[in-house]
């Protein structure tokens, strides 16, 4: 031991010193120039008085009153704020600290958070503030003109837009400046009248309004959308079309998405980040991954870059973009092998058994080889009507899935599958619950044989055989070889089993072997041995702590082409691990997620399901894909997607024929549905005296009508109207932006795609020589700011922004509700959105009962989910009745048709009063119906009632409070009284005891006062499928597991195979590795890593942003100030030295698409062949004239476009069934590429 | 014209010097700044503002020697004529020089720097102008008075500057100097009528005092008030 020498610590002294003798001599002296003390040890002061400079900083900081608020699009966040008021003047915010405690034994939600939400109250006063209602200058000049020489709105509306030169005079100014200042009043009737003469001349449905999110903002978003379907318009979906619904979801789970609240991550031993950057996306929870580290949490992350994510993560695998599926095949192969062959682990096996489909029995099909052999592939679930006897003839035995009790080897039909979902004789059978039953996952030790089935694979760029062939053990059933869901697993993935005929991998280093470690490393780049170590580590965690390993997942992954075959590898991994529906365990996606708590609620409000049913609810990709006629640039058809077992079910097939097929078949929604306006078709039926279903099918039949979709481009098929709130089509959601600009708006576009080639053009769709531009009459925009979407509107109508209204506000990422309140008045001209569209119906009433007073209308709705229409496609063999396969029969064999009547004389005041339909009908909400007479009955009382008018005596929705009220007495989640009477009616359905999960909270209901007070957890309710009783932690599935409640799918079980036609054809029967889209290939874009002397290509990503959210927007002054400020594209240093390019330079990219100019923020911290540019940067903020077209440049989404996947669009099977936001085809947009240069550095704007 | 260069313009800057600073803190107390860049610069202005500042604190020095202190006084005390010039040309020249290097280095770095020139006002630009010609006159006398043949302004500028101070000043002593010294004291008035509207503010808010502060001060509330300000009337407490 050496005694270090230490300066003697003032012993004896007692008192502190000072920094060293210089300070000890120059500080001793002050005591004598003073007439303060100075304290003994000369450290401290004691003046008297001199405290008068501390008013300025209490001036700085004095307020007059602090209102509760928070921030109201899609910012998952939902943090509640502090919005101070000094003087009449909103002046800064700060986080809100009363969130209710987690528990005792955890960190909490308090304070939440960042800085967007804290510079959002720049919005209130900034220059970029709305503040009258404005109308494009022509226009308002020819309506005046029109208006006073015919004497009435809706006369002068058509007069205009009915003449192509007046029309293309103002379609064509559109995005060029010219929007003059009108009063509220013309305004208004401006909108009314156009929606009055597009419902007369076209039809309702070619109306259409778009507002994103609800769950953010309830009430704002329930304001349009009600307008719009009261008078019988298309409320355009979202989820899909941002491309954040995770189509695998409903895919394996029947479910839209539901996920763990962030409180949740504390509960994992171990963390994936895959695709989702936590500390940028998700700021305010991102404490809970940090805090959970200490806990002895270990955090993986796979990003392709340096994402800030990674600075949190114990291992880091850089997957290259796009890749994450042949990753986590090679995770699953792992995990397969180690955990399901090698040895079996009681859990995982037991878990398996119960809530997954691997036991059930899937038929082998022989199908024609492309190789000319006999040959069979996996094919359809063995289901009881498969079996003969009475089983084949029970009620819906053709969803009912079949699999082998391990004890008796006998073929069992259990509890909980679609076919017990309906009908009587599956009451209090629809569930997991099993017996003695134990389910074989195998038929290895009991197989009558062993047979060859054909694999399709996808990572081959070129040559090679495309077709695994690997056996299964197969057990006979009559005349067909049935074998396990889990034996094909295990063949898709690789894994050899003894008594098996390969060919099998040799091992994890057999490069060759599909799916291994070692092969997937030259596709993704990241070792073998890493992803063997840590696919080991992922699920001896699930092992040891009971199925606590949890994935984060979100837009890095999702919003690719592939996305829900990409989803299905990597939710193997938790699912065959035992982790979903485990606290601490499972999925965890978080991008664009909506969580409406209380869902009911809102959708009888925004739906105006109280008055009036079906609503038209309208895919929105598919939606654009066609009126934006981005259907014209398809260089690829169908089958080119198809896989290498299909049998050429998609050939000649366009994109745009299949999503006819869609509507045709009632698959998917589509409006406009007819060529003809669905008033008048509602009266020839009636003139007729015949049915409508029976009218239409004859009419469809001889071709005198037709369905729009196959004629988009003729005019009686476009979209006329579009109404958007709260939502930024133009700069930030449309994919394709330019398309837009050039066909649905007819203005300048800088589109240069060459239209299809004659031999790839649709068949059943009519092409149409001249491609029209300008198919959109109105383009009316409510916002608090000017945008790239204001800028190309006819109307703009001033809105108030989130510090200014009443509203509600929940998330997926806490269990809180909690409140939007007016800290000031709407400033100027500003009006809430419930009062805009308040005063649009009211100016739309009058003209709509002189114009088309009370009309029936026939409304075509798909084949829902949730509901019986689900069993319309058996086995889901495709049939058209367009061939002759079937019988058209509606809500069969084709959409449903319903007439509905519309007082459009009535609209404002159905607007603003509770309808009758609440009492008739009650509300349902994923296969429940509540009885709500109760609550229609306080709402009278606590709203009061409407005195007068149409709505004489219902419960008055005159003030968004009312609507607030409204949306929380009608769902369970806020009302314990419903949640309690939904558990009940699930018990009759399943047998299981549930309502107990609510009972807690039976008599509560929360008010609008009680989420002003504070943010109010919700409650336990059959509306979603996890359990937050006693104060938990909300997990999805937690109910499903315990109360063992099947999954809304076919087996009623978590789906690892999917048996519809369409899947078997793509491949994707089973998860699989398919890479990027080629679209060098596709497009003839040039391949990536290529240059030339117009630069670089590289792949074009559009993650999201650091700087901005989408309730807090990129052109917010401290926000530019912290950014770049301005358009930026982030690109590698090594691509950035290739073509000279150098950090703050100017760039230009470009493809078909469109041109982006932005500046380069070079950075090492991306990886070489791929660059960002984060979403949503508006055109507005310094973006300069291109030198390609010497236009101004676009927005992120210029380069990209709609690129429709079949996968997305079957209907009519089990969990394959539509539902608004749950299933459809997703506005996809990561396969793209670019070029991108050093342009010019000298701008003109 | 010599009275009003000498005579009337000296006392009008000196009044807008001095009616400025009043302006200035009643009116703009929270503009009173250095107007600090050394936070979007660190490595040049390490040198250069010392040099500078520490150049500038001996010119001073020299410039209070030299005007203020009467001819007389030095002499009493011994200090003769050749060596009052060789400690002035020796001492004023290594200060002159430092405060020169340095204004060059912050000038180059104030024009260079983007973030530093960026954050540069009108008011700084104006300024540096005249505050480059004082410095530069005034090195041009020293320089010149010892090489050029010999001016004794302790004889003819310090007398007539002390003069404004006792109101008595002697134009007619200024035009008898030599042009150099004549526009180094008209600039250097200019600048005093400047001052008050510029940066320069800070030299009468230099932190002096932290050399002896205590590290901690406390400061009680003011006897007669028990918030930060006075009651308004008829607010104030009953017992009082």
């Amino acid at each position: 031991m050496s005694t270090t020498e230490r300066p003697t610590e003032r012993q004896g002294s007692g008192t502190a010193g000072l920094d060293g003798p210089l300070s000890e001599a120059l500080v001793g002296t002050r005591r004598f120039f003073t007439r303060a003390e100075v304290s003994e040890d000369k450290r401290s002061l004691y003046a008297k008085g001199g405290r008068s400079g501390d008013s300025f900083y209490r001036d700085r900081w004095s307020h007059d009153k602090v209102v509760r608020s928070t921030h109201g699009v899609n910012c998952t966040g939902s943090c509640s704020w502090k919005v101070y008021v000094k003087d009449g003047i909103i002046t800064w915010e700060a986080q809100q600290t009363d969130y209710p405690s987690t528990g005792a034994d955890r960190p909490e939600y308090e304070p939440r958070g960042c800085p967007r939400g804290a510079a959002f109250s720049w919005y209130t006063y900034s220059p970029t503030r709305i503040r009258y209602p404005y109308v494009r200058g022509v226009l308002l000049e020819m309506y005046r003109e029109a208006k006073q020489r015919l004497g009435d709105p809706v006369l002068a509306w058509a007069d205009i837009v009915n003449d192509p030169v007046k029309a293309k005079r103002y379609k064509s100014a559109r995005g060029k400046g010219g929007l003059v200042r009108a009063s509220w009043g013309e305004a208004a009737e401006i909108v009314a009248a156009a929606n009055v003469h597009t419902i007369k001349q076209w039809g309702p449905d070619r109306v259409a309004g778009f507002s994103p999110i609800p769950a953010m903002s309830m009430v704002s978003h329930a304001s349009g959308a009600r307008f719009t379907s009261l008078i019988g318009g298309s409320m355009l979906s979202f989820y899909d079309w941002y491309a954040d619904l995770p189509v695998a979801s409903p895919q394996i789970w029947g479910d839209q998405t539901d996920v763990p609240e962030s409180g949740d991550w504390w509960d994992a031993g171990y963390l994936m980040m895959w695709g989702s950057n936590v500390p940028v996306t998700r700021t305010p929870d991102a404490h809970w991954m940090a805090e959970a580290r200490y806990r002895g949490q270990k955090v993986v992350v796979v990003a392709p870059d340096y994402a800030d994510n990674v600075k949190f993560a114990d291992e880091w695998l850089p997957a290259a973009p796009g890749t994450d599926g042949a990753l986590a095949m090679a995770m699953g192969h792992v995990v397969l092998k180690e955990f399901f062959v090698d040895q079996q682990v009681e859990y995982f096996e037991e878990y398996t058994r119960k809530y997954t489909d691997l036991p059930f029995l899937v038929a082998l099909e022989p199908y024609a080889a492309k190789d000319g052999s006999a040959a069979y592939r996996a094919g359809k679930f063995l289901t009881a009507s498969d079996l003969g006897g009475t089983e084949a003839t029970a009620e819906n035995a053709e969803f009912k899935t079949v699999l082998v009790d391990s004890r008796t080897g006998q073929l069992v039909v259990p509890n909980g599958t679609l076919g017990d979902r309906f009908g009587d004789s599956g009451a209090g059978k629809w569930n997991l619950d099993l017996g003695d039953v134990v389910p074989a996952l195998s038929l290895l030790e009991t197989r009558d044989d062993t047979a060859v089935v054909d694999l399709p694979r996808f990572d081959l760029a070129e040559g090679g055989d495309p077709v695994l062939r690997r056996s299964v053990p197969v057990r006979r059933v009559g005349d067909r070889m049935v074998t396990t869901v889990f034996d094909l697993l295990l063949a898709q993935y690789g894994v050899e089993r003894e008594g098996l005929p390969g060919p099998w991998p040799a091992g994890y280093d057999d490069v060759d072997g599909l799916y291994t470690p070692a092969w997937q490393e030259p596709i993704t780049a990241v070792p073998a041995e890493k992803v063997a170590r840590i696919a080991r580590e992922f699920a001896q965690n699930a092992v040891d702590t009971k199925g606590r390993s949890m994935i984060i997942v979100g837009a890095g992954t999702n919003h690719w082409y592939h996305s829900d075959t990409i989803y299905r590898c990597m939710l193997l991994l938790t699912t065959i691990t035992g982790c979903q529906g485990v606290n601490g365990g499972g999925w965890a996606h978080y991008v664009g997620q909506e969580k409406a708590r209380p869902i009911t609620g809102w959708a009888q409000m925004a739906f105006a399901l109280d008055w009036v049913r079906p609503p038209r609810q309208m895919i929105q990709t598919a939606y654009w894909y066609m009126h934006t006629d981005q259907y014209r640039y398809d260089h690829y058809t169908a089958d080119t997607m198809a896989a290498s077992t299909g049998t050429g079910l998609f050939a000649g097939m366009s994109t745009a024929d299949q999503l006819a097929l869609s509507t045709r078949l009632g698959w998917m929604p589509s409006y406009p549905t007819f060529d003809r306006n669905p008033l008048d078709l509602a009266d020839e039926a009636e003139a007729a005296g015949r049915p409508i279903g029976e009218y239409v099918v004859e009419q469809l039949r001889s071709g005198d009508l037709r369905f729009a979709v196959e004629d988009p481009d003729a005019p009686e098929n476009w979209p006329r109207v579009l109404m958007m709130w709260r939502a930024n089509l133009l700069g930030s959601s449309a994919k394709g932006n330019e398309y837009f600009l050039k066909h649905l708006l007819g203005t300048d576009s800088s589109v240069s795609a060459t239209e299809t080639a004659e031999a790839a053009r649709p068949k059943d769709v009519v092409w149409r020589d001249e491609a029209p531009e300008g198919k959109l009459d109105l383009l009316c925009v409510l916002d608090f700011r000017m945008t790239s979407s204001t800028i190309f509107s006819d109307v703009v109508l001033p809105a108030a922004t989130w510090y200014e209204k009443h509203d509600i506000n929940t998330t997926d990422m806490h269990p809180f509700i909690h409140s939007f309140n007016p800290a000031i008045n709407p400033p100027w001209q500003t009006k809430t959105d419930w009062d805009i569209f308040q005063a649009i119906a009211e100016a739309f009433a009058p003209l709509g009962a002189k114009h088309l007073g009370v009309r029936k209308d026939v409304v075509a709705a798909p084949l829902l989910h949730d509901t019986a229409e689900a069993m319309a496609t058996p086995h889901g063999r495709v049939l058209d009745w367009r061939k002759g396969e079937c019988e058209p029969v509606p809500g069969k064999t084709m959409p449903k048709l319903i007439v509905v009547e519309r007082d459009y004389g009535a609209v404002f005041d159905q607007m603003g009063a509770l309808g009758p339909l609440m009492e008739k009908l009650g509300t349902t909400q994923k296969g429940i119906t509540y009885n709500v007479e109760r609550e229609v009955d306080y709402l009278r009382h606590k709203n009061g009632a409407i005195r007068g008018g149409a709505a004489d005596g219902r419960p008055s929705l005159k003030r968004d409070v009312h609507v607030a009220e409204t949306i929380m007495a009608l769902s369970g989640t806020t009302n314990g009284h419903l949640a309690t009477q939904g558990f009940k009616t699930l018990e009759k359905r399943t047998g299981q005891l549930m309502h107990d999960l609510a009972a807690e909270h039976e008599g509560k209901q929360i008010t609008f006062a009680d989420t002003q007070a504070a943010p109010v957890p919700v409650i336990t309710s059959p509306e979603w499928s996890g359990s937050e009783t006693g104060g938990r932690r909300y997990s999805p599935f937690t109910i499903n597991v315990e109360r063992l409640k099947p999954w809304h799918t076919l087996t009623g079980r978590q789906h690892f195979y999917l048996d519809h036609d369409w899947m078997q054809e793509l491949g994707e029967g089973l998860p699989v590795y398919r890479p990027p889209l080629n679209m060098t290939e596709i497009f003839g874009e040039p391949a990536i890593g290529t240059q030339s002397e117009l630069g670089v290509s590289v792949r074009y990503l559009t993650p999201h942003n650091k700087w901005s959210i989408h309730s807090e927007y990129q052109d917010n002054l401290f926000m530019l100030s912290l950014s770049r400020g301005g358009q930026a594209i982030w690109i590698s240093d090594k691509d950035a030295a290739k073509v000279g390019i150098k950090d703050n330079d100017w760039v230009e990219a470009v493809n078909r698409n469109g041109v982006v100019n932005a500046r380069a923020i070079v950075s090492h911290r991306m990886p070489e062949g791929t660059v960002y540019m984060h979403h949503a940067q508006d055109r507005l903020i310094d973006v300069p004239l291109t030198e390609k077209t010497g236009r101004r440049g676009g927005i992120h989404n210029s380069l990209t476009r709609i690129l429709v996947k079949p996968s997305h669009i079957i209907g009519g099977y089990a969990q394959l069934s539509f539902a608004f936001n749950y299933l459809g085809p997703t506005g996809n947009q990561r396969d793209e590429v670019t070029v991108i240069r050093r342009r010019s550095q000298e701008v003109q704007y | 014209m010599d009275t009003f260069l000498f005579l009337i313009v000296p006392y009008l800057c000196l009044a807008v010097f001095v009616v400025g600073h009043y302006w200035r803190w009643t009116y703009d107390k929270f503009g009173w700044t250095t107007r600090s860049s050394q936070l979007y610069e660190n490595r040049l202005l390490r040198w250069g503002s010392p040099l500078f500042h520490f150049g500038l604190l001996g010119v001073i020095g020299g410039h209070v020697v030299g005007l203020v202190v009467p001819k007389g006084w030095t002499e009493a005390i011994g200090v003769s004529e050749g060596i009052y010039h060789f400690l002035a040309v020796s001492l004023g020249g290594l200060a002159g020089v430092a405060t020169v290097v340095g204004l060059v280095i912050l000038v180059y770095r104030r024009r260079t720097v983007g973030p530093v020139f960026m954050a540069t006002t009108k008011m700084d630009k104006l300024m540096y102008v005249f505050l480059a010609a004082v410095i530069l006159l005034g090195m041009w006398n020293t320089v010149a008075s010892s090489v050029f043949g010999h001016y004794d302004y302790r004889e003819g500028v310090s007398v007539w500057f002390r003069g404004i101070f006792t109101f008595r000043p002697d134009p007619a002593l200024m035009s008898e100097a030599p042009l150099g010294f004549q526009l180094h004291a008209l600039v250097a008035f200019a600048l005093f009528a400047l001052w008050p509207f510029t940066r320069l503010v800070h030299v009468f808010s230099a932190p002096l005092g932290y050399i002896t502060r205590p590290y901690i001060v406390y400061r009680s509330r003011d006897e007669d008030r028990e918030g930060t300000r006075a009651p308004k009337r008829g607010w104030e407490k009953a017992s009082r």
